[in-house]
């Protein structure tokens, strides 16, 4: 037996080690795989067996998966799940293995690791060629090109241009496209950064960051108007079906409140596992899943935890300060509430005032208070749930969702991808990531409801 | 040291370091299953970091647009000797350690004043933005945690009044150096999270960054820093046995295996720190241990000092 046969049996046993593209139509699924035994997902695709593509994308973010996918080291396959049983339409990856039933994503992965690692089936090939973007073409006329240049896009890539730095040190400064599969980020968010050194010093959005990604690989769809109620209802389908649901007719409160408490967990497993506390985030994604109203407990322990843990505390305090005047420019939702604005569409419901709701509110606007806003906001939905005793909700064309009101002309997550570029200037690298996690940002929310919100510039 | 001597120094010191970064991976499994609310089979978990290892040295080594291939080749077997320089100084018994030197405290410190150019190499030469930001923190956070390490290392050898090992661990017959220069330790370790980037301060690889400086590394050099990042933590745990907790002295059992006892005593908390202390900012990080850290080890060297003198008359 060889080296290489050994080696190959002996990682037999491990877990898939997995980068996931998330495309849309598939936030439902992604969040929860990292409770899946038989994988482990992993930040860099440098470091993965198995490229996991879930959803469907535009062709931009087709663009970008392919490129992901040349990052994966040799041998490599890719396990591909998109909603409505059409994995492999539009896809680029010709030996994918699709399929059409998410609970098995975990046992296909391990099974293609092992047939590549022992060699029984031949690594993924590159999709697109190996050739330098930007090849050398010498100094240029002007001088572009030439040693010592710095700034501007001599033959399509950009130079580090130079500028005094907040100590009034001359520094590189470097153009740096972040996105669309970045995993700190929300999958689909794309940004245009200027950093120096690790302070981000522009910020701003390319003309593809917001697109829900669907009419490529699912050419049923193409036709569809954006924006549309289809594509609205078809969104809803997938990601909040409750409180879509509740939109047009009434829906136990304790329905929508195990919903909003379950997604603020999940929410707070991503924001630990990028503070640096993967395996605490693992026991939280593990109590979103499993938590119920009449058991809330853990919940209230958790609350304890993160109000005694100084380093969270450390990480977070002041980072990222949504001011008065930017929350009331948001259509409401937990950043807004979590900055004194107290905007909550249940206030308006009937049942909700039956039940006393009164929403919860804090004033620092600071990622620190999004966290603790969060989790209040998941106790309390716990409790309205278990003393909701059978109400229903009063459909009005509002719902207060996930991220803010659902039915609104403007989304909470379009209009916190606007707010970005002026939030993030003057940050420290580490300090954009908390900012922009604890804002909780859904791109294809953002993406339809911008599409909505064009329509009516346009009309 | 003789050509044999040498061979068996080297061989001894690759089968600790060998044996150090596996007992390190496995704690390190142990910790995380129970933190994340998993069942915790150690002896299912006493081969994973064998099936980690596996998977990951069959995996190709790849390559970016314009790396310094050969710094980025270079970076894993600097870091990786460094450790095993570091702890190649720490006596495991009277007479047991491979480098016996004068000086082995400067031997120790010099080495792992030197990871910090290791770990810029590993980010800086893919020429990719993310690990290069991971270089940059590590510089940034570079002299934060040198020089409490430095300082307190030298408090503990002025008891002694010998830079040799040997002679700290000795003196520390009748009282430990953790009860004597009780700022000693605590700095020492802080500043070993540093120096290992581990945990609170593993700024350079932090999920922030997507892995950082080591977001474009694959294969058998991945596999490589990996392991000469827990070597780096063997080394900090069984250096501040010595210096701290009087190495290899202890009733009944074997010099050798109170040695490895208190390393281990040092080596579990520290591991632990990554499952429950956040990573810290950056700027937040250096700003503390300029205004608290520093001063500190500053007040714990001059105390040593006083102390010195005073046993001196």
């Amino acid at each position: 037996m060889g080296l290489k046969t050994a080696f190959a049996r002996l990682a037999a046993g491990a877990p898939a080690r997995c980068f996931a593209i998330v495309g849309a139509g598939a936030d439902e699924i992604a969040p929860w795989l990292r409770l899946d035994p038989e994988l482990a997902i992993v930040d860099s695709p440098r470091a993965a067996d198995v490229l996991l593509v879930l959803g469907r994308f535009n062709e931009d973010t087709l663009h970008a998966a392919a490129a992901v996918h040349d990052l994966v080291p040799p041998p490599r396959g890719v396990v591909s799940w998109s909603p409505g049983h059409e994995a492999a339409r539009g896809l680029p990856f010709t030996d994918a293995v699709a399929l059409s039933d998410p609970s098995e994503i975990g046992s296909a992965a391990v099974r293609l690791r092992d047939e590549l690692l022992s060699g029984r089936r031949a690594s993924s090939p590159d999709i697109l060629p190996d050739v330098d973007p930007a090849p050398w073409r010498g100094v240029g006329p002007f001088g572009q090109g030439g040693a010592g240049m710095t700034g501007g896009v001599p033959y399509g890539r950009p130079l580090a241009g130079r500028a005094n730095d907040r100590d009034g040190l001359k520094l590189d400064q470097i153009l740096v496209r972040v996105g669309p599969f970045l995993p700190p980020f929300p999958p689909g968010l794309m940004l245009d950064v200027k950093i120096q050194g690790d302070v981000i010093q522009e910020v701003s959005m390319p003309a593809a960051a917001l697109d829900d990604g669907s009419s490529v690989a699912d050419e049923h769809h193409s036709s569809e108007a954006p924006g549309s109620t289809e594509a609205m209802t078809r969104f809803a389908a997938v990601q909040h079906d409750p409180f879509i649901a509740a939109l047009m007719r009434p829906v136990p409160v304790a329905d929508l409140e195990l919903a909003r408490a379950r997604h603020h967990l999940a929410w707070l497993a991503e924001a630990l596992r990028v503070s640096g506390l993967e395996a605490y985030g693992r026991r939280v994604l593990k109590l979103a899943r499993t938590v119920r109203p009449e058991a809330a407990e853990p919940v209230d322990d958790l609350s304890r935890w993160l109000r005694r843990n100084l380093s969270l505390r450390w990480g977070t305090s002041g980072v990222g300060v949504v001011s008065a005047s930017q929350a009331a420019a948001l259509p409401g939702g937990p950043v807004a509430r979590a900055a004194g604005d107290g905007r909550d569409v249940r206030s308006l419901d009937p049942a909700y005032q039956r039940l006393g709701f009164m929403p919860v509110v804090l004033e620092v606007g600071d990622a620190l208070a999004r966290w603790r806003l969060r989790v209040a906001e998941a106790q309390q939905a716990l409790t309205l749930a278990k003393r909701s005793n059978g109400s229903v909700t009063t459909p009005s064309g509002l719902v207060e969702g996930l991220r803010g009101p659902m039915g609104a002309r403007v989304s909470a997550s379009t209009a916190l991808v606007t707010m970005l570029p002026e939030l993030l200037v003057g940050m420290e690298w580490g300090d954009a990531v908390t900012a922009v996690v604890s804002l909780d940002i859904d791109m294809a929310e953002a993406a339809v409801l911008h599409d909505v919100a064009a329509e009516g510039r346009a009309s | 040291m003789n050509a044999l001597g040498v061979v068996i120094a080297v061989v001894s010191v690759a089968f600790v370091a060998a044996a150090g970064v596996y007992v390190t991976a496995w704690i390190d499994l142990v910790l995380a299953r129970a933190v994340a609310g998993l069942e915790v089979r150690p002896l299912d978990a006493l081969i994973a970091p064998l099936r980690w290892a596996a998977a990951t040295a069959l995996k190709a080594r790849t390559t970016t647009e314009r790396p310094d291939a050969e710094a980025w080749a270079l970076a894993p077997a600097l870091l990786a000797a460094l450790a095993a320089v570091g702890l190649a100084a720490v006596p495991l018994a009277p007479g047991l350690l491979a480098a016996d030197v004068a000086n082995g405290i400067v031997l120790f410190g010099a080495a792992m004043a030197l990871v910090v150019v290791a770990v810029f190499l590993q980010g800086w030469s893919p020429n990719s933005p993310l690990p290069m930001i991971g270089g940059y923190r590590f510089i940034a956070q570079g002299l934060s945690y040198e020089i409490p390490l430095a300082v307190v290392l030298i408090a503990a050898a002025l008891p002694a009044r010998s830079l040799a090992i040997a002679p700290i661990v000795t003196s520390q017959e009748h009282l430990w150096n953790v009860v004597r220069q009780p700022l000693g330790l605590p700095l020492y370790l802080m500043a070993g999270l540093g120096l290992a980037f581990w945990g609170p301060l593993a700024l350079p690889e932090g999920q922030d960054l997507a892995g950082g400086s080591s977001l474009e590394t694959s294969g058998a050099s991945l596999l490589l820093w990996r392991a000469a990042q827990l070597l780096v933590l063997v080394a900090v745990a069984a250096m501040g046995t010595a210096v701290f907790l009087g190495g290899w002295l202890g009733p009944l059992l074997p010099g050798a295996a109170w040695m490895i006892l208190k390393t281990l005593f040092l080596l579990i908390p520290l591991i632990a720190t990554r499952h429950f202390v956040a990573r810290v900012p950056t700027e937040r990080y250096v700003v503390v241990s300029w205004a608290i850290l520093i001063p500190l080890s500053l007040l714990d060297v001059f105390a040593a000092g006083i102390q010195a003198l005073m046993a001196a008359r």
